[in-house]
């Protein structure tokens, strides 16, 4: 025991010396990560750009003060909830505004008609009003959102209308109360203002995610968990290779003089491996935390994911060593295969794609297990959430390992 | 009994159809000598070594080291013996120190034993000052004196020494050798393989001629060199009429032989020291000078040619 660790020592001793296996396995995934990260998100967050808006509010009011619902639409439009993803500035007339988004200023245009708070407010239940959107097509996101917000907004409204016609009916049964409209009017304030309609926007601003209770998962975050599973095969190639080198400089020959068992030799080899994996993918994930505020997700989930993709990257590095004869060999071959696995699992492309052919093809990889594992525990999963994403690698894992024995066992009888 | 015994070893690489490497050897070694191996590149020193250190399954015959089968006991040899390779065998992003502690590692040693051995061995090969020092950064004979370190850690009965001084200065040729002398008198017994005739007789107690995978001679240096004769070799020029020289040498007492090789006379005679002065006074009386004279005593780079018809070194 105390041999095995002496080699797993000494391997790693000489790995964490040898600049170019460093930046190899802990610059080249977080510079990368940082910038596919900034590329694809700019900044930490699930950032889109806000999107700009223009709103014109033609709206002249309801029949009496105070009643806007033109100016409810702008000030929810460009409320401190939305200042991420909506950027909004005002226009005094419809045609500056679809003006501004015809020269690209703005993304979308919302122009809410002169009679606007005349139909919310007035008791007349089968009045029309419509609120133009005016988008530029290209602007799917935005616009989208801009389209959520206000539908909302109107859905609100008609609710309000709704109600406050039902009220007026029923005044208008018992004795036909003049201030019939002043009721509807009032019903429909105070159904907006007591909350009705800001509780409406809530939903309306968490649609986008999956899930009430999900976390947003940050791109580079994302990015470097593929990264950092793709990084950690070379890791473990780097360590396994030295099994060959050793052997062609002798000092491998050397071990076996020593009264020190083969088995002794080979298991502190994978230990190595397995260790140097390990610490590599817990520097990784410092560091993601601390340069990029990568949140990875809870405790048992981020241990266990590490060590079954420390097992699956050490148990892969092991097989490629054992079906090659040089040091060099073991270079083409494993860069080879990490490269394709790299592809088919999804570690360049993250989780977007785990649908259709791809996803399917993702199943049949380690690394596409892992990477959705990852995903789902940035989302907050625990443990349990993930298990077949920890369950299916290790299996790999153990299967690679044990062939690898089978064939070096040969190799070193 | 002999602490190694060869008998009949074989080794063939590939078989059926590859080298005979080694080509049934048999010799022993007795406690506390040196023994060696002298023969030309690729006469199978290293394979032999190979196999006696459980590193090549023999395909042939066996041999034991203290009682214990290579074929057999591997383990057993293997906590017996020292092995220093033919090529340096070390780490070397790693220190000397660091080197020494992890072999030493590998031989069992550890806590303070280990320390102690280190710094021993680290006094021993003179490095006590460079120890922090990367190997990478050491010289040719730094390297190999490491090299050599690592194998006495464990202070083994037996060490096989495979050419341990080839490619360097000979300051520490020197001291290498004088080390492995130093060894021998501290009751180590020493399997040494070289290629250098002058090794072969300065450190030997007993030294095998190998050639081509064949044991062609064994015995102490002057066991071989009797296979030759007895007679050392005088060859000689003079400034003019070497045959005239050569009739007169001829009849010099205690010159057995005299022949007229190119531009010199080669005559053998038993005792150098005698004839000299003699063959000087027969130039003198016929009025010729010699110019160059050389005297060999019998070696074993004769013993080889005289067996194999080649010279040692090529
Ligand atoms: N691994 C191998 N596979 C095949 N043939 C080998 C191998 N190692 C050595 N040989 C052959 O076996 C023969 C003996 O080689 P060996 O290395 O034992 O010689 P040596 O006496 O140590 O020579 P040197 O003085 O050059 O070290 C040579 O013909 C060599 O080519
Ligand atoms: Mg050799």
């Amino acid at each position: 025991m105390i041999k095995i660790l002496a080699i797993a020592w000494k391997d790693l001793r000489s790995t964490f010396r040898n600049v170019p296996a460093l930046v190899m396995m802990l610059v080249a995934p977080l510079a990368l990560a940082a910038l596919l990260g900034f590329a694809f998100g700019g900044g930490g967050g699930f950032d889109i750009a806000a999107t700009k808006v223009v709103v014109a509010n033609l709206d002249k009011g309801g029949a009496e003060a105070g009643q806007s619902a033109g100016a409810a639409i702008q000030s929810i439009l460009s409320s401190k909830d939305l200042k991420d993803v909506l950027e909004t500035s005002t226009k005094s007339s419809a045609a500056a505004a679809r003006q501004a988004v015809d020269d690209g200023e703005a993304a979308v245009a919302v122009i809410v008609p002169e009679d606007f708070s005349a139909v919310v407010y007035g008791s007349d239940p089968t009045a029309t009003s419509q609120v133009e959107l005016y988008e530029n097509p290209t602007s799917e996101i935005g616009g989208s959102i801009v389209e959520g917000v206000v539908g909302q907004v109107l859905a609100d409204f008609n609710g309000a209308r709704a109600a406050a016609a039902g009220a007026v009916a029923l005044r208008s049964d018992a004795a036909g109360d003049p201030a019939a409209a002043q009721v509807a009017g009032t019903a429909a304030e105070q159904f907006t203002h007591a909350g009705g309609v800001s509780a409406g926007l809530q939903i309306s601003q968490r649609s986008p995610q999956a899930g009430a209770t999900e976390k947003e998962v940050s791109v580079t975050g994302a990015i470097l968990s593929g990264m950092m599973i793709f990084f950690m095969f070379f890791g473990a190639a780097n360590v396994a290779r030295t099994i060959l080198t050793e052997d062609r400089d002798g000092t491998m020959p050397r071990l076996f003089t020593t009264p020190t068992r083969h088995g002794v030799i080979i298991a502190g080899k994978f230990v190595s491996v397995f260790v140097t994996v390990l610490v590599q993918a817990i520097v990784l994930l410092i560091a993601g935390r601390l340069m990029f505020s990568i949140q990875w997700g809870r405790l048992d989930a981020v241990v266990l994911l590490t060590v079954v993709a420390a097992g699956v990257a050490g148990g892969l590095a092991l097989l490629v060593i054992s079906f090659a004869k040089t040091p060099a060999q073991a270079g083409a071959i494993g860069s080879g295969v990490y490269l394709i696995l790299a592809l088919l699992g999804g570690n360049f492309t993250g989780t977007a794609q785990t649908s259709g052919v791809y996803g399917i093809v993702q199943k049949f990889t380690p690394n596409g297990w892992l990477i959705e594992g990852w995903d789902t525990t940035m989302r907050g999963g625990g443990a349990l959430d993930i298990r077949w994403q920890l369950l299916v690698p290790l299996g790999f894992a153990v299967a690679f390992f044990l062939f690898a024995v089978l064939k070096m066992r040969r190799r070193f009888a | 009994m002999s602490i190694v015994e060869v008998k009949e070893l074989r080794k063939q690489y590939d078989p059926p159809k590859g080298v005979l490497a080694v080509d049934g050897v048999s010799f022993g070694i007795e406690q506390g000598e040196i023994f060696s191996l002298l023969g030309p590149n690729g006469a199978g020193k290293s394979t032999t070594i190979s196999m006696l250190s459980c590193l090549l399954k023999p395909t042939g015959g066996d041999a034991t080291v203290a009682g214990h089968s290579v074929v057999s006991d591997p383990q057993a040899v293997k906590e017996t013996i020292g092995v220093v390779p033919q090529d340096i065998a070390l780490y070397p992003d790693m220190s000397a120190r660091e080197n020494l502690v992890f072999w030493g590692r590998m031989y069992g040693l550890s806590g303070d034993e280990l320390k102690r051995r280190v710094d021993e061995v680290l006094e021993l090969i003179t490095l006590v000052d460079r120890q922090k020092d990367r190997v990478d950064k050491f010289s040719g004979g730094m390297k190999r004196r490491v090299n050599i370190g690592v194998a006495l850690l464990h202070k083994p009965k037996v060490l096989y020494l495979d050419e341990p001084t080839v490619g360097i200065d000979p300051q520490s040729r020197r001291s290498i050798l004088d080390g492995i002398l130093a060894l021998r008198d501290q009751g180590m017994t020493i399997l040494y393989t070289t290629h250098y005739m002058a090794e072969a007789q300065e450190l030997s107690d007993r030294i095998a001629i190998v050639d081509h995978g064949k044991m062609i001679a064994v015995g102490t240096h002057e066991e071989l060199v009797k296979i030759v004769g007895e007679g050392a070799r005088v060859s000689a020029r003079v400034d003019h009429y070497l045959e005239g020289m050569a009739e007169r040498w001829r009849e010099v007492k205690g010159v057995e032989k005299v022949e007229i090789e190119e531009d010199e006379a080669v005559l053998l005679t038993e005792d150098p020291n005698e004839v000299l002065p003699r063959l000087f006074e027969a130039a003198a009386t016929a009025g010729s000078r010699i110019t160059e004279i050389n005297v060999t005593e019998p070696n074993l780079e004769m013993v080889f040619l005289h067996l194999t018809g080649r010279a040692l070194r090529e």
